[in-house]
């Protein structure tokens, strides 16, 4: 829950993702509830009918029509004329958000630590696969910068560089950043929110735009240690470090239990949120192992595949 | 609750309250932390954030102890006091009264009944035993200790001085109740028996007791005649416990009589008197059983008190009642008597019933005195024998006026003839008018019999002696009370030869008449003989002239004829008292049974045939057996003689139940109202200092656990 005092932040890709779990990441590919139209021909199937080997549906033929698509075989059997469709197959635009709020340098280890590896895992699987990546960190000014429209192997390093340089600070209005967000986006794909949902505004207005377009959106809450179990005693003047609200507590069992419950009131609530709108939430700590992260937590939801 | 220092303790306040609370304003120094968001903490401590001062304190447990520990020494330092009611002294003397009229059931209960007034006593004083002081920490008094005495005819010491409160409680409540009357004499004479004695170079003192004074409390009714005696010592204090109330009511039999008519023994004659200390009249039947068969009902009616009247005698003292401003209203009195024919032994019993109804009296409160019990001899008529030398026309007509059965001449001839064959025994008197016979060679003057002797003295070891003639005499003095000179008038007697006699009494010979030159009438008693002695000649007297001789020999053959001396109708006696009697020579195997189904007592008889029965405690009729001779009033029963006796309350005192107010001492009048009682005042300030302390280590405990809110 407090703030990190170590902040040696990773400058490589190494260092962001090692070897051994891009060899692990290889084989995923992202998974979405929805077919979305793509922009490039891609890897994945896509709503529209196109020129790939895979059969979709007949329709009857109009004049204009192409006459390679024509079914001659039907034609034979029964002297009508009818098209062969096939599916197109087009690429996922995947776009991660991260919360990189002064709030998010935040607990032993650090949240930003935790989302910038996720963040990072994911964007190399959605390369891999050929998809159109993008990514935004949430900071000061709502959106602190962005990378946009990466495709394919090559770009792991773009993206990890611009990972890298993302510097956790400030406050931001998470409203507005979800509104920038949702404003320059182009088509539509998977998003990946990754923050703590801890916002005094209320996430309620962000997340209805973010969910606007129809993107599907995965938000992934994530928590310190000491938020989950706060670790602290004693007569404390506690200081928000994004507003400097301060809050002056007696750290008592009966507080404790009342922060528990307000904490687990708040994930459920936000929880419901996000149910309500087709959009998925994981609560996950901090201290998760990337690894497993990805490859229990995120694969168990349907994210990866 | 009084402050001994209060502005002391003020200023203190003053100072230290703010004091607290501004340092514990100060004393939070909060430790800053960072944290992401104070989003859910701000939720949770809404109540405690809040910024005004007395929110923030508001639920902060250790503060509130810190000031409750504060508040105790503040408190502790104005040094409050409370003033408590508490006995002037801590030794006490707890004397219930266990009497016959403690039986009564006039007080009334929480449950709406009534309790006697021995358990009302009960309560009050394991009340009393409450109040008693214990030792404590903190106080410099030691323990009140208590004694426990239980007091009817006499004492009984249930409990001796503890400060034990169970121990007194149980004593207490194993006092039991009596049917004897009551006297509170002895009981603080014992009381004061066991009070330490004061040393007077080394010796105790009787009557001086050391230490401390007592408190003698006193639980009764206050019907308690000899109160007036009771000497409770000097410097003790008696507190008196009014047990009952005065407006009691009670109808009872308080004497019972029975006469055989002089002229005809087989008339029996029953009186009851009975007595009402009701305002109004009391009308009652009373009923007569005469050997279990009901031989006649009387109604009566029984007056109510009378306002204003005298106290009854021997229930105070004058001085005492000089001291009682509260008038005594006598109770009222009837009498009932029952005339019946009954030759036989009779066993009487006389019970006062509502009228018309055949049931015990209602709203009596006390039922003991409701019914009374004679025992009545067989009537008899004596059989006489006059030994006469000379002659004596004078006896012989006063002799032959009297009821007897047979009256015989003899001469010392004849006489002495007869008692060779054995015959004397047929007689139950026999007068010797100037003869006696020579006494044997035991020394024995006479042989075994009654005798009344006129003009002459026995021989031998009688306790007689003549010293001499002493000329003319007049009689002084005689004992009025006794049987055989009662109702006589003997100033007018003048002796011709008034011969100066000296008594002896270790050989039994008591004086009955003094005249001016020494005794003139003796009686003499040894286990085998009884005798009244006229020492002087009455023929050379003017007494033959005088009504008092027929009066004295008609008295003097009754008495020595009658076999008891307990009373020549009835042997009576009260609850609590032994009977002293003789049964004839030579019985054996004596008991004692209650009627009608007690068990047998054995009792042991003397030689003379003297027995001491009792002390019986309870009323009814009693019956001693023996093997034996049976004696001239005596049954025969099953081949054992048999004697009945009566044990009555016959007490006005025990059955005028009207509790009083005063109890008159021989020192002091002890009202209901007076406490002995003094303010004392007891210091609070080690108990808040105590609870102080406690508070301190609560809030310790508290501080450790961290439970902070």
């Amino acid at each position: 829950m407090q703030r990190t005092t170590d902040i040696t932040r990773p400058k490589t890709l190494e260092e962001l993702l090692p070897s051994t779990l891009m060899a692990r990441l290889d084989p995923l590919d992202l998974a979405s509830r929805k077919v979305f139209y793509g922009k490039l021909k891609g890897e994945r199937r896509s709503k529209k009918r196109g020129q790939s080997v895979e059969f979709a549906d007949h329709r009857s033929y109009v004049s204009g029509d192409d006459i390679r698509h024509i079914d001659w075989n039907i034609f034979a059997r029964l002297d009508t004329l009818f098209l062969k469709l096939f599916l197109e197959e087009e690429d996922l635009a995947l776009h991660v958000v991260i919360d990189a709020s002064a709030s998010s340098d935040c607990g032993i280890p650090s949240k930003f630590a935790f989302m910038q590896r996720a963040a990072m895992a994911m964007g190399y699987v959605g390369l891999v696969n050929l998809n159109r990546v993008a990514a935004t960190a949430m900071g000061e000014g709502a959106v602190q910068s962005s990378v946009r429209d990466l495709r394919g192997k090559r770009r792991v390093h773009d993206l990890a560089r611009w990972m890298c340089s993302v510097e956790p600070g400030g406050s931001f209005s998470f409203r507005e950043a979800a509104e920038r967000i949702a404003l320059s986006r182009r088509g539509k794909g998977i998003m990946l929110v990754f923050s703590d949902f801890f916002f005094k505004e209320g996430f309620e207005t962000g997340l209805k735009l973010l969910k606007g377009r129809g993107y599907d959106v995965f938000c992934i809450q994530v928590l310190s240690p000491q938020e989950v179990e706060p670790d602290l005693v004693g007569d404390l003047r506690l200081r928000d470090v994004e507003d400097m609200d301060m809050a002056e507590i007696t750290v008592s069992a009966p507080l404790l239990k009342r922060y528990k419950a307000n904490l687990a009131a708040y994930c459920e609530s936000l929880r419901e949120f996000c149910a309500r709108r087709e959009m998925q939430l994981l609560t996950i700590r901090s201290d998760t192992p990337i690894e497993s992260f990805i490859l229990d937590s995120l694969r168990k939801r349907g994210v990866v595949k | 609750m009084t402050w001994l220092t209060p502005g002391i303790g003020l200023i203190a306040a003053a100072i230290a309250v703010p004091s607290l609370l501004i340092l514990y304003f100060l004393k939070l120094r909060r430790r800053d932390v960072e944290i992401s968001t104070t989003l859910l903490w701000r939720k949770a401590i809404q109540d405690l954030q809040a910024n005004a001062p007395f929110q923030r304190l508001r639920r902060n447990l250790l503060l509130f102890l810190q000031l409750l520990v504060l508040g105790a020494a503040l408190v502790a330092v104005a040094q409050p006091q409370s003033v408590t009611q508490r006995f002037e002294t801590q030794r006490h003397i707890i004397l219930i009264d266990r009497s016959a009229s403690m039986s009564t059931t006039d007080v009334p209960d929480d449950r709406g009944g009534t309790i006697s007034r021995l358990e009302q006593a009960r309560r009050a004083a394991k009340a009393m035993v409450d109040e008693l002081r214990e030792g404590g920490v903190f106080s410099k008094d030691e323990a009140d200790e208590a004694m426990v005495i239980a007091f009817d005819a006499g004492p009984q010491i249930v409990q001796q001085f503890t400060g034990d409160k169970a121990r007194l409680r149980a004593a207490i409540d194993s006092i039991t109740g009596a049917q004897t009357p009551t006297s509170i004499e002895a009981t603080m004479a014992a009381a004061i028996a066991h009070l330490p004695k004061r040393l007077v170079e080394g010796q105790a003192i009787e009557g001086l007791t050391a230490g401390q004074p007592v408190t003698m409390h006193v639980f009764s009714d206050g019907r308690i005649p000899d109160a007036t005696r009771a000497k409770p010592g000097p410097e003790n204090r008696v507190e008196y416990h009014m047990i009952g109330t005065k407006a009691a009511g009670n109808v009872g039999i308080t004497s019972l009589r029975a006469e055989r008519s002089f002229d005809n023994p087989a008339q029996l004659t029953v009186y009851a008197g009975i007595e009402n200390n009701e305002a109004m009249d009391r009308r009652v039947d009373a009923e007569i059983m005469v050997n279990g068969r009901v031989a006649g009902i009387k109604s009566v009616t029984v007056p109510g008190v009378k306002e204003d009247g005298p106290a009854p005698e021997g229930t105070a003292a004058p001085e005492a009642l000089a001291k009682m401003p509260e008038t005594w209203a006598r109770p009222g009195v009837a009498g009932v008597a029952f005339s019946m024919e009954e030759a036989g032994a009779a066993s009487i019993r006389v019970r006062l019933l509502s009228p018309g109804s055949g049931t015990m009296l209602e709203q009596d409160t006390f039922a003991l005195d409701n019914e009374g019990f004679l025992a009545v001899p067989a009537a008899k008529r004596l059989s006489v024998a006059v030994v006469s030398s000379a002659g004596n026309p004078f006896l012989e007509a006063a002799l032959s006026g009297l009821p007897l059965s047979r009256l015989s001449q003899f001469t010392p001839g004849t006489w002495e003839e007869t008692l060779r064959r054995g015959k004397a025994g047929e007689f139950d008197v026999v007068v010797l008018d100037g003869w006696v016979p020579e006494a044997d060679a035991a020394g024995n003057p006479l042989s075994p019999g009654r005798y009344l002797v006129l003009g002459e003295l026995p021989r031998g070891a009688s306790g007689i002696v003549r010293k001499g003639d002493g000329g003319v005499g007049v009689i002084i003095d005689w004992t009025r009370d006794h049987p055989a000179m009662k109702n006589l008038m003997l100033d007018d007697v003048q002796a011709g030869a008034m011969p100066v006699l000296e008594v002896s009494r270790e050989l039994g010979a008591t004086v009955l008449a003094k005249g001016d030159r020494g005794p003139a009438v003796v009686e003499m008693q040894t286990p085998a003989v009884r005798a009244i002695v006229v020492g002087f000649d009455v023929m050379k007297s003017t007494w033959p002239l005088r009504v008092s001789y027929v009066v004295f020999l008609a008295q003097a053959v009754q008495y020595l004829g009658d076999e008891g001396s307990v009373q020549e109708t009835g042997r009576q006696s009260q609850p609590g008292r032994e009977i002293r009697d003789r049964l004839p020579a030579g019985a054996q195997d004596v008991d004692v049974r209650k009627m009608p189904d007690g068990e047998r007592t054995p009792l042991i008889a003397g030689a003379d045939g003297s027995v001491i029965i009792g002390p019986l405690g309870t009323t009814g009729l009693y019956e001693v057996s023996w093997k034996g001779a049976a004696g001239p009033t005596d049954q025969i029963v099953s081949g054992r003689a048999v004697r009945l006796y009566a044990v009555n309350l016959n007490d006005s005192g025990e059955s005028d139940v009207r509790a009083a107010t005063r109890l008159p001492l021989a020192s002091d009048v002890a009202t209901a109202s007076l406490k002995t009682r003094t303010e004392g005042v007891r210091r609070l300030w080690p108990w808040l200092l105590l609870g102080a302390l406690l508070v301190l280590m609560v809030e310790w405990w508290v501080y450790n656990r961290k439970v902070y809110v």
